[in-house]
């Protein structure tokens, strides 16, 4: 006699292949729309808390002495914590995506520029620094750098928003793709169905088949697609970190642990949405028959 | 072998009230049938090809629902049952199907033994009965086979071993001897015989080979433009074809 029993349900490896392909495709793109979510998630959070509480000052029309005297004004308003006059070379580097590599003309009247540091939490800081320079006699504008990192606080919520989104939708797709599949098998595998239930099978016991087999794919093509996104992921950190960060514009691409998380994640949610959805679809099949 | 637990208490195993079957706005394929069937009788139901025989049958175990009237197993009226009742009555009623509904993925020997895993019963506990049983419808070097490189015959005997694995308490078998030679046909009509005897089983044969009908001494429910009638040539040994509709009082 054999040692183990052959399944009440048989393999259909045709049939399971095609749908561990499509459901691996799914669970690739799923995991990462998840990880580009927590990425814009990360940049926005890691953006906003380098921006927040900068300003600069600019004093058009003075020379260094001056811009000194204005910068201890500045340091004494309230909620600031540090102010620092920049170099000729710091706003050089500035300027340099506009006026290229070869140096400014001497004769560009530039302004000086003051980076100040305040407190997050402290309020007006900037209509305080402008008042305080104005009563001293100096014309100035201040950049209060919070204003534009609202604009892409807002901009990166709206793309985790859309991520989140391919994320609920592929997810959704993925649970649809599997009862769509659970219910091509079962009318596939009618037989079986009415030899068992006819035997005095509860619809339990028959759905725990198509579950069991279902769960099995779920988590099967959830990891091959997690892998994969993985894969994706690494190569896209490898390729933003060869390619130099140079505008220091964007965040540095890395993995944490949440984005481990998520891929650890991606196949037991595939493989409960297989089983759930297999089970759904069965029950409900039963039902229609006595 | 022993009594069914439940067959001591209930005094019906079967019984149908006005039973109607009709799919859609068609006409009645089976129209008011009235049959009781008590613990351990045997019986027979006949009829022309096309006449409800297995429709009828489908109502007995449960794959049915009756457009009217009522169908109650051991005294349980099925249609006031929950679906796990159902499932529980079903494990009591072995059914031979015309068509076999063998699972060809399955062997032999893991046919027979589909209604003991259905049960939860672990392989070591049913292996030498069902080894035993295979042998016994002579397929004993046949149990490793799928039922695709069996004979019709062969397919047969597998379906009748797995409808009586269980010892049910009803046994409902289509055409059972319908692919068999008339000895094999002798011999599985002597295990349906044995199972009624010995241990109470509630035997209802549909079938339209008169000889089989001829061999047992036996109630025959002919069923005629969806009416059943019982049919006295064949039931009482007297030749007289006696027509009517049956009364639940005389139907054992």
């Amino acid at each position: 006699m054999k040692a183990k029993e052959t399944p009440l349900l048989p393999v259909e490896d045709a049939r399971e292949a095609a749908l561990f392909f499509v459901v691996c495709a799914l669970c690739f793109l799923a995991a990462l729309a998840a990880l580009s979510a927590k990425s814009t998630y990360g940049a926005a959070r890691s953006w906003t808390a380098e921006v927040e509480g900068e300003l600069t000052v600019s004093l058009p029309d003075v020379d260094r002495r001056a811009a000194e005297a204005a910068r201890e004004l500045i340091a004494k308003t309230d909620g600031v914590r540090e102010a620092r006059l920049l170099t000729k070379e710091e706003i050089d580097d500035l300027l340099e995506p506009s006026f290229g590599s070869r140096g400014l003309p001497e004769s560009l009247p530039l302004p000086q520029l003051v980076a100040v540091t305040a407190d997050p939490l402290a309020q007006f800081v900037g209509p305080n620094i402008e008042r305080r320079l104005t009563e001293a006699g100096y014309v100035s504008a201040v950049d209060e750098h919070a204003e534009w990192a609202g604009d892409v606080r807002r901009v990166l919520g709206i793309a985790r928003l859309v991520a989140l989104t391919a994320v609920a939708l592929l997810a959704s797709t993925a649970v649809a793709v599997i009862a769509f599949a659970t219910h091509a098998a079962l009318l596939t595998r009618r037989d079986i169905v009415d030899v068992l239930h006819l035997a005095g099978a509860r619809d339990k016991f028959i759905a725990s088949l198509f579950e069991r087999r279902f769960w099995l794919l779920g988590l099967r093509a959830g990891s091959v697609g997690a892998l994969m996104s993985l894969g994706a992921a690494a190569a896209m950190i490898f390729a933003a970190r060869s390619s130099g960060a140079r505008s220091g514009l964007l965040p540095e691409l890395s993995m944490d642990f949440y984005d481990l998380l998520i891929l650890v994640l991606t196949p037991l949610i595939a493989g409960l949405a297989a089983r759930l959805a297999a089970r759904i679809t069965v029950i409900r099949s039963l039902k229609s028959v006595m | 072998m022993t009594l069914s637990r439940l067959d001591l208490f209930d005094d019906v195993a079967v019984r149908l009230d006005g039973v109607s079957l009709r799919y859609g706005t068609s006409e009645d394929i089976l129209s008011g049938i009235d049959l009781v069937l008590k613990p351990g009788s045997f019986s027979f139901l006949t009829g022309a090809s096309g006449a409800g025989k297995t429709t009828l049958l489908k109502l007995l175990y449960l794959a049915l629902k009756p457009s009217m009237g009522e169908v109650s197993l051991f005294g349980r009226p099925t249609s006031r049952l929950t679906r796990d009742q159902l499932s529980a009555l079903r494990r009591r009623v072995g059914v031979v199907f015309q068509e076999f509904r063998l699972l060809d993925h399955l062997t032999s020997y893991e046919n027979v033994a589909l209604p003991l895993r259905v049960l939860g019963r672990k392989e070591a506990s049913y292996r030498s009965d069902v080894q035993e049983l295979l042998a016994w419808v002579g397929l004993g070097e046949r149990m490793h086979a799928h039922p695709s490189t069996l004979s019709g015959g062969e397919q047969q005997r597998v379906a009748i071993a797995r409808a009586v694995v269980t010892q049910p308490d009803i046994l409902i078998a289509d055409e059972p001897t319908g692919n068999v030679d008339p000895e094999m046909g002798s011999r599985l009509m002597r295990l349906f015989l044995e199972l009624n005897k010995r241990r109470g089983t509630t035997v209802i044969i549909a079938t339209h080979d008169l000889g089989l009908v001829r061999q047992v001494q036996a109630p025959v429910y002919r069923l005629q433009h969806g009416l059943l009638v019982q049919d006295a040539e064949y039931s009482d040994g007297t030749s007289v074809a006696g027509r009517r509709r049956t009364d639940p009082a005389k139907a054992d």
